[in-house]
Parts: structure tokens; sequence; C-alpha cells
């Protein structure tokens, strides 16, 4: 545990069979310190308070045997309990219960955070006088060693000073408040895989994949995690990198769907030349976890629709697959897509779980299948109205008009972009061989096109 | 009674997992599992809906009113919190009608084909759409979940999806079986439905409102539709007189809000 930019604090517990004896430890640190040009002072006690404290003093000892932490201390002068600020400033603030990573703290490549306890600054300052009030005080009192202070008895201090000052008497006495825990080393799902012949096309990359995604999801249940974004690095015999990004739109971890995400996305965007070393890494966030209901209906998870999404994107373009938006705006040619991600599926009543869903009406005039590509014809006009409307060659029946109502005008974005505006009389006509369309007139050009047709 | 080689046939039958193609009256009288169709008289017609596992044809010519009967459908499946699909495979879908007719949008998953001008689109491109349309519903069936899913071949010439193989078909049919998912197959002529599905062919006549050019409006389409399954009669239905419930289901306003009549302009957003 780093304190603040001149101290660290480990666990040497289990060096003895290393190093040897408390003394050979503390001259290996300190030989180990001189090697980078640090001179240090090194001590070894079976407390961290007792270790912090005699590291700081100005003496020549620099091991208390455990058990002798009080002894040891006592000579030491009081103004000492200033630097256990330090100590406090290196744990981190306090989180959520169950939420906080504590940041992890590296002292000879091993890593240590505190345990949870209650923090310094409800123990300095919340709940009474502050620990520099509290040495004033028992400066005072004419106290002037941690001798004297560990002499005083306890409950009084707590009675007198509050919780700073039983903390003070504590660490004077040579007591932790809070033990030190080794942390975990932060996971990093990241796994990369150097080819010894390079490979060229995604059917021997997907076993490749396998293997590496197989080792991921082990490690992301392990942890608990999913994985919400994939990070594929392809490198090339070509010397490039060939990169892509998939964005889940939920944690997942299961094996054959992360790899098949993957792989369609490279059916996508394949790579431009053979394959050497293949590197997946994965950015996780917490798993998600689904209860199911014996009364709700079981719909799709977020892994079976990020792998239909995946396909379809692969089959017909990522572009031409989601869920219709309605754009606001007259002109009636403009739609948008966005991305397909329902809601939960709500309860069902119970005429749906007898499998006979209720009748629903839904009133429906009629419906236009619009032509994005509308079709130019003639059309023959007579005051004012469509008498004759000539397809030429396509594939729609034209004819004479039997029918029409219009014109109905729309107009807009005339006040941007070339191009953006538009300005058409529109006319619903039914011809004599039996279809209807919608045809609209360009007031700029005089042009009609077939817009749609009613069905 | 049934005879030795009756029996052989049954068992052959059973073991290529055709059996539900053979006639049984007990079979014949049990309720089907069903999704609404979104039109009440349909609905009585049917048995209270699409049938569910099974793949069903809307048929017939333009302007006949089988689109007002795909979205009908995936419109009533959407807004009952249910997921519906529809594959448009020459792009023809409006989402603003969907909407207005009361769709949840959010819950239609929509597979664009590529857009393509009607007669004027090369033969081979329009059977490159068809074989995607096609395998994305498969995809779409198979993955479930999906209430309803629409394949819209409504504008393919009959000509290029007859050149596509039967088996096609019998695929479809077998990837469905089972699910909760009612496969709505919108084409120009019949194509293949399942063994249980139904087809039904629609034909229309446009109801206009008004007496002049300028005042007339096009109301509704009249739709009559004809119903034809494996196991039940023929029968012709008129969806808005047919006598049977709800008469008005198909006759409500037409979506012309957003339209104004005669000189009025509309200002773009």
């Amino acid at each position: 545990m780093t304190c603040g930019r001149t101290a660290v604090v480990f666990d040497a517990r289990g060096l003895a069979r290393v190093f040897g004896t408390p003394h050979e430890i503390v001259a290996e640190v300190r030989r180990m310190a001189a090697t980078d040009g640090l001179f240090v002072r090194a001590t070894v006690a079976g407390t961290q308070s007792a270790a912090w404290l005699l590291a700081h003093a100005s003496t020549d000892r620099s091991v208390i045997d455990p058990g002798g932490e009080a002894a040891a201390l006592s000579p030491l002068p009081l103004s000492l309990l200033k630097t256990l600020s330090g100590l406090c400033q290196a744990r981190p603030a306090p989180g959520p219960p169950g939420r906080a990573r504590r940041a992890p703290l590296r002292a000879h490549g091993r890593h240590y955070r505190l345990a949870p306890g209650p923090p310094c600054r409800a123990l300095s300052g919340d709940e009474g006088p502050g620990t520099d009030e509290v040495l004033a005080i028992l400066v005072r009192w004419g106290l002037s060693t941690l001798g004297a202070l560990a002499a005083l008895p306890r409950a009084e201090i707590r009675t007198r000073l509050g919780v700073a000052g039983v903390r003070l008497h504590a660490a004077a006495c040579g007591e932790d408040a809070e033990p030190l825990v080794p942390a975990d080393e932060p996971p990093t799902f990241e796994e990369r895989l150097e080819l010894e012949w390079p490979i060229d096309g995604l059917e021997p990359l997907s076993f490749v994949l396998a293997r590496q995604f197989e080792s991921l999801s082990a490690r992301l249940e392990r942890a608990d995690r999913g994985a919400v974004c994939l990070r594929t690095r392809l490198g090339l015999v070509t010397g490039d990198t060939h990169e892509r990004t998939l964005t889940l739109p939920a944690p997942m971890r299961e094996a054959r769907v992360l790899r098949t995400l993957v792989l369609l996305d490279l059916e996508s965007h394949p790579p431009p030349a053979a394959i050497d070393v293949v590197t997946i890494r994965i950015d996780v966030a917490p798993g998600r976890i689904d209860q199911g209901s014996l009364l709700d209906r079981t719909g799709l998870v977020p892994e079976d629709i990020s792998t239909l999404m995946a396909r379809l994107g692969a089959l017909a373009g990522e572009t031409r697959v989601g869920a219709p938006v309605v754009v606001d705006s007259h002109d009636a040619r403009r739609l948008a897509l966005v991305p397909f991600r329902p809601g939960p599926i709500p309860r069902a009543d119970r005429p749906e779980l007898a499998g006979r869903e209720p009748s629903v009406s839904i009133g429906i005039a009629y419906t236009m299948r619009r032509f994005r590509l509308p079709v130019v014809v003639r059309v023959a006009v007579e005051r004012g109205t469509p008498v004759r409307v000539d397809t030429g060659s396509g594939g729609l029946a034209g004819g004479r008009v039997v029918s029409a109502a219009g014109p109905w005008r729309t107009s807009g974005a005339w006040w941007s972009r070339a191009g953006a505006a538009w300005d058409r009389d529109e006319w619903d006509v039914a011809v004599e061989a039996g279809p209807c369309y919608r045809l609209t007139r360009d007031r700029a050009t005089g042009r009609w096109e077939v817009e749609g047709l009613v069905d | 009674m049934k005879t030795a080689a009756m029996s052989k046939l049954e068992a052959l039958l059973e073991t290529r997992r055709l059996n539900h193609t053979l006639l049984r009256p007990w079979l014949a009288a049990a309720p089907a599992r069903t999704v609404s169709s979104g039109v009440a008289p349909l609905d009585a017609v049917l048995a209270g809906g699409w049938r569910l596992g099974e793949v069903s044809e809307v048929v017939g010519a333009a302007s006949s009113g089988r689109t007002c009967l795909a979205v009908a459908a995936l419109a009533a499946s959407t807004a009952g919190g249910r997921l519906a699909a529809l594959v448009d495979t020459t792009d023809r879908f409006d989402p603003g009608v969907a909407a207005d007719a009361g769709a949840d949008l959010t819950r239609l998953l929509w597979v664009r084909g590529p857009a393509m001008s009607p007669g004027a689109a090369r033969p081979a491109m329009v059977d490159r759409a068809v074989r995607q349309a096609v395998r994305a519903c498969d995809l779409i069936v198979r993955a479930g979940g999906f209430s309803v899913v629409v394949l819209d071949l409504a504008d393919v010439p009959s000509r290029r999806l007859r050149l596509l193989p039967h088996p096609t078909w019998m695929r479809l049919a077998r990837a469905i079986e089972g699910q909760p998912t009612a496969c709505l197959v919108i084409a120009p002529t019949a194509l293949g439905r399942s063994a249980r599905g139904v087809t039904v062919q629609v034909s229309a006549a446009p109801r206009w409102q008004g007496t002049s050019a300028q005042s007339r409006r096009l109301a509704a389409l009249e739709i009559t539709a004809r119903f034809q399954t494996a196991h039940a009669v023929v029968q012709s239905v008129d969806l808005e007189s047919g006598g049977l419930q709800n008469q008005a289901a198909l006759r409500t306003p037409a979506p012309s809000d957003h339209r104004t009549i005669g000189p009025n302009r509309i200002i773009g957003p």
C-alpha cells in the first residue's frame, strides 16, 4: 500500500522463508531500495501502526517483536501521532457497500487494500475534536510520550476526547484499527494468440476464436462479469492490423454467442490479408441476473437478439435491419431505422396462457405500399384531374382513371439546402385495371410519379 | 378399421414428422393456438386468428388489401406487447400507417430488402432479394420469440416466385412447427402454406367518399376474403359486410390527417 509519495506499507508475512529473520528482511528491503538509488527507513512490526510510528521516529530500532509493540513505542514522542494522518489518507473513501472496488495499491509486486472499516474521517473529526485538537489537549495535559498516552484508560479517553482520542490511544498502544488484506489484481480480459501459420478465411479463424472465447468466458464467469464491448485486433501478414469493435446491447458471456457475433462482424468486414495474430479484448460490466417467471412470457434474451441482428445484418446489411421510426416530418417519403432493442415483455393474461388470445380489432382503412424509388409515369389531365395513367413498360398496370381524389398539396424544407425541399400535389387514383395508386406531381418540374400502391 | 397398410403409412409419416398432415377428426376438432389477426371478422372465421406454428398465406392482386391484413396482424401483435417481424422483400413498408394503426414500432423488427422499382428491377436482382428474404424469415423464425412474422413477397412477380425450389416452403414449415409464432406470407399467388395453415385469397374494391375530385377521398378498401385450409371447405366472407361481427373493423377513417385539401400549404418540421 502506497501512502503518499514517501511511504509504503506491505504485508511481510511469509517472507521469513525467503529472506530469513525480520532483520534480514529489513536489510533486503534497504538493499533493493539502494539498488534503485533510494535511501529508506524500513521497519517490521506486528501491526501497521507500530511499524509506521517506528519508521517515522528517529531511532535505530527497526524491528518490533510481536506483542512488544506498546513497550517499543513507549519512549517515542507524542508528536509522532501527527504522522498517522498519512496512513489515514491512503485509505480510499467509503463507497456503496459491495460495489466499491478499492483502488489497488502496489507494494513489492503484490496488491493490498484496507479491509472495510470505519472511515478515517469519521474517526478523526465527525464525532468530536480532530486529531490536531486532541494532540493539543494531550500536550496541555502534560503528556509527552506515547507510553504516557497508552497508560491512560481508554474508556476515559473515549469519554473526554471522543473517537479521535481512542484512535490515537490505540495507535500509541501499537494496535491497528483496520488490518491489511490483499486485494486482487484488477482482471483484464484479453486473449492473444500468435499463430504458427497464417490463416486465411473465417472458417479456420472460428476455431481460434472458439478457443479464445472459451477461456475468456470462463474468466468472465469467475469474475461475475459480462462482455459489453468486444475489441478484435487481427495482426495481418502484411504488417497491418485489422481492428473491429463490437458493442453489445447487454452484458453477456456465452462463448458461442460471442464467437458468432465476432465472426458475423468479420464476415461483413473481412480482413484484407491472412492473419497471424489474433487478439481479443473485452470490456466488461457486472453480470446480468435474469429471473424467469412462470407467469411471464418467455421472450428473446439479449444474446439471442444480438445474434439475430448480427446474422440479419450480415445477410441484408447492417443499415437495413432495425425497428422503424416515424420521422417528425410531413414528407411521407422520409423514414428511419433504429437498433431493435425491445423492452421486456409484459405479463401475460390468463387467456394467453391458455393458448387462445383475445381478438383485437385494428382499424386500418387501407395501407400504402411505398415505392422508395418512385416510378415516373405519364398522366393525361383534363380540367385539372388525371384521366389516364401511362406506366410504360413497367410492372404497374395503367390505363383509364375511373376515380380520382385530390390534389393534396404538401411542401416543406424549402428553407434547407437544395435537394431536401419538396413541393408536390398528391392524387389518389383508381385505374380501370383495378389498382389504386398515389400519384404525385412535382410542382417545380411537372413530373408525375407513382409514389405508392394502395393495398 | 385401419388396415395394415394404412397403419404402416401412418407410422412412416410419423417417422418423417409428417403425421400432422393426416386428416383426423379429433385433430381437426381440437382448438388450435392462435394469435389475433387484428381484424375481428377474420378472427371469427379463423377461430381466433392466425395459427401459431403454421405458415399461412394472404394472396391477391394489387390493391386487394393484402398489406392491410399484414399490417393489422403486426399492429395487433405489437400493441399487445409481443414481438413481430416484417421481412420486406422489396422495401414497401410504410411505418406511418402501422403507427397510426396502433402498432408499437419498438417491438417491430423490420428487415428491408433492396429498394426496387416495380417491373424495372433485373430478374437476377429480384431472385437474389427473394432468396435473401426467405433466408431472413427462416432466421427470424428459428430465433423464436416473435409472435408474428410476415414475409412480404407481394410485389415479386409470380414467375420469379415459382423459381424457388419447392422444399423452401417445407423447410420454413418445419422450422416454425411447434413454435409460438405465426408466419404470414404475402404473395400474389398461393405458394406453399403449411399443412395446418390457411390461405386467404383477398380481393377489394375502393370506397370513395365525396362527389367532386376536390372533395372526394379514398375512404377504405372493401375487402372480400376466401379461405382455404387442408381440413375445411372453401368459404367466402366479405370482411366488411360478411355479417360476422364487428363489421366496422375496416371502416375507420383514412389516415389523412397529415394532408390538407386545397390551397393550404403544409410546411415541414
